[in-house]
C-alpha cells in the first residue's frame, strides 16, 4: 500500500470542503478520483501534495503517518502533482521550468544551465516526449505545457503522481499521449491518482475508482465492475436520467444560412443551413475549426470570403455588434474568460446584451431591469439567492445559465453553443440540454459544438462534422460515435463532401 | 457593506479627532479652506473614478489642468467673457480626453502608456503656447469660481457637488455607467455581448478630460493666473482618492461617494497635519502610508470573503 487516507477533513472558515476523505492507492495502480464539482477532489489532492493542511483524519505514506506542511516535503517522499491549469513561467525554457525552484547549482550561487539542459533532454528522451529542452514554454500548445508539467513532476523519481484533469484542454491525439505516459508510469510501479470529469476516456487507463460526493468518499471499486450508470448514481447521490433524449421537431424556416465561408487562417468554403426548431451538432477533432466557425459567424474573426444570412437578412461579419443586432448569440467555450462578468451581479449580466430595452434615453429603469432578471431566473431555473448576487459566486451550471439568459433576454434567434457543458456537473448538463430544447421549441435555430460525442448524439437532430477547416459530412440522428470519428479523422480531400 | 463603511468611518474618526485635538479645526474658515484646497483634485478624482472602474488609468489629467486653465485664462486675457472662457477651458480638456480615448481604442495601446505619453505632450504644449510664462491679466470676476461664496459656503463646493451628482447618476443609472462596469469587469464579455466598447471608452476619457479642464479653471481662478506648470502630480492624488474610496485598479469596482470620501480623507490629513504642526515632510509619508493601509485592509476583507 502506497497511500492511505482515513477520514481526512478540511474546513475553510465555516465551509467544510472535505469531511470524510478515504482513499487507498497501491504502487503500480491507476486510481481514478471522480465526483461533481465541489465534491472535494481537488482539496483532497492538495492535502496529499502538501499544498494545504488537513484539519482532521490520518494519512499514511507507505504505512507511516505523515503530515506535509508544504509541497517540498511531499516531493521529498516522492509525491508530485500535475496541475489542471499550467503553473509554468511562460518566458522561461522547458528545462528552466522543469527545474524551477530546484535549479542545478553551479559555483558561486550561479545556475548550471548546461547541466540542466542536458538533464532535461535526457528526461524528455526517456519518455519519448515531443519536446525540446530549450524551447520557450510560452510558445507551447496546452498539451506541450502539460508535458512540461509532467516532466517537472516525474523529474526526481516520483512514486505517486497526481493528475488533476490533465486532458481537459487536450485534443484526442494528445489525450492518447497522456494515457501512454500514465500506462508507462504504472508499468514502472508508480502509483497514479487521476482526477477526471470525462467518463468515456477513463476505461482505457484506470484500475480502480474512488467516488466523492459532498466532501465524503462514498464508494470505491475496481473500474472493470463499475457501470457508467452506477458511477453517475454514486456521484450525484440519486438516479439521474443521464441519457437525455430529445424529441426532434419539424424544422421551420431557415434562420442561419452560411455560404462558402472561408477565413485566412483555417475555414474553407463552409456552407450550412439551420432552420427554426433545429439543434444541429458540430463534431470534429480539436483544431478542426468548430470554434473558429462560431467565431467567424459571430464576427469575431475576419472573414475572407463567403456570406452569412440570419433570418433572411445578409449580415456583414465585421464585429460581434452586427451579429448581435441580427439576432445571433454566442455561448462561448471559455465561459469564465469571455462569457461572464464574474464580479458583477447576475442582473447586470442578464441585461448586458439588451440594456437598451430597460434604459430608454440611456437611463436605466432599475425596476424593469429587476423584472427582466427575475423572468430569466425563473425561466432558466437559475439557482441563486437573488439577482443582485455576484455571477461568479454561482456553480458552473448556473453560471452557464446566466450566460444563456443574456441571449434569451435579448431575444436572439440563432444560438451558437460552443462546448456548452464543459466543466458542468452531470445534473446541470441535462438542465442545459433542456434549455436548448426549449429554445428550439420556441423557434430558435441552434448550432452546438461538443467534443463529448455521446452528448452530440443525445441532443442534436443531425450532426455536421468538420476536419481541418472543411465541413466533411453530415450524419443523421441515430448515427454512432464511430461514424462521427470516421468522418472527423478522414482528411478533407478524400472525405465525403456535403451535398 | 463593510467595504463602503470603512472609508466613511475613517473620515468620521479623523473629523472627530481633529475637532478635539485642534480648536481651529472646526471653524468655518478652516473647513472652507479644506474644501477649496481639495476641490481641484476631487473633481479630477470623479473623472478618474469612471476610468478606473473601466480598468483604465489617466495620467494626463494633471497636464490637462494646466492646459485647460491656460486656454481659459488666455482667452479671458484677450477679452473673451468669463463664462465663454470657462467653457473654452472645459472644451480643451474634453478634446484632450477625446484624443486619449481615440489613441487607446484605435492604436490599441494600454491606457497607462497612452496617458503617460500624453502627460508629457500636453505639458509641453502648455509650456509652448504660454512660452513658459504665467497668464496674469485675468478679469477680477474670474476669481469667484475658486474663491467665491454662496450662502456662506464656498462656490467650489457647489461645483463639486453638481459634478459628483452628475457622475454618480451616470455610473449608477445610465447605460454608459453600466457599460463602464462591464468593460472594466470583463472586456471580452463586453465585446461578446455586442457592447460598443470603443465608443464608450472614448466617451469616458473625454468626460474625464472635460472635468480636468474644469479643475484647471478652478486652479487658475484660485491662483488668479493661468500657470503652465499647474497641476503637476495631481493625477496621483486623484488616483489615490479613488483607491482609498474602494476603487480597484483591476476594474469593475468603485463609487463616487467612496471617491469623495477618499479625497476628503487626504484633504483632512493634510489640513490636520498643518493644524497640529506636523512637519510637512512627515505629512507626505503619512498620506503615502495611508494609501497602502486602506488598500491592504480592503484586500484582506476581500480575501476573507472569497475563501
Amino acid at each position: 500500500m502506497l497511500l492511505e487516507m482515513k477520514g481526512v477533513e478540511k474546513r475553510f472558515g465555516g465551509v467544510t470542503a472535505l469531511r470524510q476523505g478515504d482513499l487507498e492507492v497501491r504502487a503500480g495502480e491507476v486510481h481514478l478520483l471522480m465526483g461533481e464539482n465541489g465534491a472535494g477532489k481537488s482539496t483532497m489532492m492538495k492535502i496529499i501534495a502538501g499544498m494545504q493542511k488537513r484539519d482532521g483524519g490520518q494519512i499514511l505514506w507507505q504505512g507511516k503517518s505523515v503530515d506535509f506542511s508544504n509541497p517540498k516535503e511531499a516531493a521529498q517522499v516522492g509525491i508530485a502533482m500535475v496541475h489542471q491549469e499550467s503553473l509554468l513561467a511562460p518566458h522561461l525554457s522547458v528545462a528552466e521550468n522543469i527545474f524551477l525552484g530546484r535549479e542545478i547549482a553551479g559555483p558561486f550561487g550561479t545556475v548550471n544551465r548546461r547541466k540542466m539542459l542536458a538533464e532535461a533532454t535526457r528526461l524528455i528522451a526517456q519518455y519519448g516526449f515531443r519536446l525540446q529542452a530549450d524551447w520557450m514554454v510560452g510558445r507551447l500548445s496546452p498539451a506541450g505545457k502539460q508535458l512540461v508539467e509532467i516532466c517537472r513532476a516525474i523529474q526526481n523519481g516520483t512514486s505517486l503522481l497526481i493528475f488533476d484533469e490533465p486532458t481537459s484542454s487536450l485534443s484526442e491525439a494528445e489525450t492518447h499521449e497522456v494515457f501512454r505516459i500514465v500506462r508507462e508510469l504504472r508499468e514502472r510501479g508508480t502509483g497514479v491518482i487521476y482526477i477526471t470529469h470525462r467518463m468515456e476516456e477513463l476505461r482505457s487507463v484506470g484500475d480502480k475508482v474512488t467516488i466523492l460526493r459532498d466532501g465524503a468518499t462514498v464508494h470505491s471499486e475496481a473500474l472493470a465492475t463499475l457501470t457508467r450508470d452506477r458511477m453517475i448514481q454514486y456521484m450525484v447521490g440519486r438516479e439521474v436520467n443521464a441519457i437525455y433524449r430529445r424529441d426532434p421537431l419539424p424544422p421551420g424556416a431557415p434562420l442561419l444560412e452560411v455560404t462558402g465561408l472561408s477565413t485566412k487562417t483555417l475555414l474553407r468554403h463552409i456552407s450550412l443551413t439551420i432552420r427554426a426548431g433545429e439543434i444541429v451538432g458540430l463534431g470534429g477533432l480539436m483544431g478542426a475549426g468548430r470554434s473558429e466557425l462560431c467565431r467567424a459567424i459571430f464576427g469575431l474573426d475576419p472573414v475572407e470570403t463567403g456570406s452569412v444570412t440570419v433570418c433572411g437578412k445578409r449580415v456583414s461579419l465585421r464585429n460581434p455588434r452586427e451579429a448581435v443586432a441580427a439576432g445571433v448569440a454566442l455561448i462561448p467555450e471559455d465561459r469564465q474568460r469571455t462569457g461572464l462578468a464574474r464580479e458583477l451581479p447576475i442582473s447586470w449580466n442578464v441585461t448586458m446584451a439588451n440594456l437598451e430595452a430597460v434604459s430608454p434615453g440611456g437611463v436605466i429603469r432599475h425596476a424593469e431591469e429587476a423584472r427582466a432578471t427575475q423572468k430569466a431566473i425563473d425561466r432558466l431555473r437559475i439557482r441563486c439567492e437573488n439577482g443582485k448576487q455576484r455571477a461568479g459566486r454561482l456553480s458552473g451550471g448556473n453560471q452557464q445559465k446566466v450566460v444563456i439568459s443574456k441571449w434569451v433576454n435579448r431575444g436572439a434567434r440563432v444560438f451558437l453553443f460552443d462546448e456548452p457543458t464543459r466543466g458542468i456537473d452531470v445534473g446541470a448538463k441535462v438542465e442545459v440540454f433542456e434549455v436548448m430544447d426549449q429554445l428550439a421549441r420556441e423557434g430558435a435555430a441552434i448550432l452546438m459544438v461538443s467534443s463529448e460525442l455521446p452528448e452530440l448524439l443525445q441532443v442534436a437532430d443531425r450532426i455536421l462534422v468538420m476536419s481541418q477547416g472543411h465541413l466533411v459530412g453530415e450524419l443523421p440522428r441515430g448515427c454512432s460515435q464511430e461514424d462521427i470519428m470516421r468522418l472527423a479523422t478522414v482528411p478533407p480531400a478524400s472525405g465525403e463532401t456535403l451535398q | 457593506m463593510i467595504k463602503r463603511l470603512l472609508p466613511f468611518l475613517a473620515l468620521l474618526i479623523l473629523f472627530v479627532v481633529l475637532s478635539v485635538a485642534s480648536p481651529s479645526f472646526l471653524t468655518s474658515q478652516n473647513l472652507s479652506s479644506v474644501v477649496r484646497q481639495t476641490a481641484v483634485f476631487n473633481i479630477l478624482a470623479l473623472g478618474m473614478t469612471l476610468i478606473i472602474i473601466s480598468s483604465g488609468i489617466d495620467l494626463s489629467v494633471g497636464s490637462i489642468v494646466a492646459l485647460g486653465g491656460l486656454a481659459g485664462t488666455m482667452a479671458m486675457a484677450k477679452g473673451v467673457p468669463i463664462p465663454i472662457g470657462v467653457l473654452l477651458g472645459i472644451a480643451t480638456g474634453f478634446v484632450c480626453g477625446f484624443i486619449n480615448g481615440m489613441l487607446i481604442t484605435q492604436l490599441r495601446i494600454i491606457p497607462f502608456i497612452v496617458t503617460l505619453g500624453m502627460m508629457g505632450v500636453l505639458r509641453g504644449f502648455a509650456l509652448i503656447i504660454s512660452d513658459g510664462m504665467p497668464v496674469h491679466d485675468v478679469p477680477k470676476g474670474f476669481q469667484y469660481l475658486g474663491e467665491g461664496t454662496v450662502l456662506g459656503f464656498p462656490f467650489v463646493l457647489l461645483v463639486l457637488i453638481v459634478c459628483a451628482v452628475i457622475v454618480h447618476f451616470i455610473l449608477e443609472h445610465t447605460r454608459l455607467g453600466r457599460y463602464v462596469f462591464a468593460i472594466g469587469s470583463n472586456p471580452d464579455a463586453a465585446i461578446y455581448a455586442g457592447i460598443p466598447v470603443n465608443f464608450h471608452t472614448v466617451a469616458i476619457y473625454a468626460l474625464c478630460g472635460g472635468l480636468s479642464g474644469l479643475a484647471g479653471l478652478i486652479e487658475a481662478s484660485r491662483l488668479s493666473t493661468g500657470q503652465p506648470t499647474a497641476g503637476q502630480g495631481y493625477e496621483l492624488q486623484a488616483i489615490a482618492a479613488v483607491v482609498i474610496g474602494g476603487g480597484s485598479l483591476r476594474g469593475g469596482e468603485g463609487t463616487v461617494i467612496g471617491t469623495l470620501v477618499g479625497g476628503f480623507i487626504m484633504g483632512l490629513l493634510a489640513n490636520g497635519s498643518d493644524l497640529l504642526g506636523i512637519n510637512p515632510y512627515v505629512q507626505q509619508a503619512l498620506i503615502g502610508a495611508m494609501i497602502i493601509v486602506f488598500v491592504a485592509v480592503d484586500e484582506l476583507r476581500k480575501r476573507k470573503s472569497h475563501s
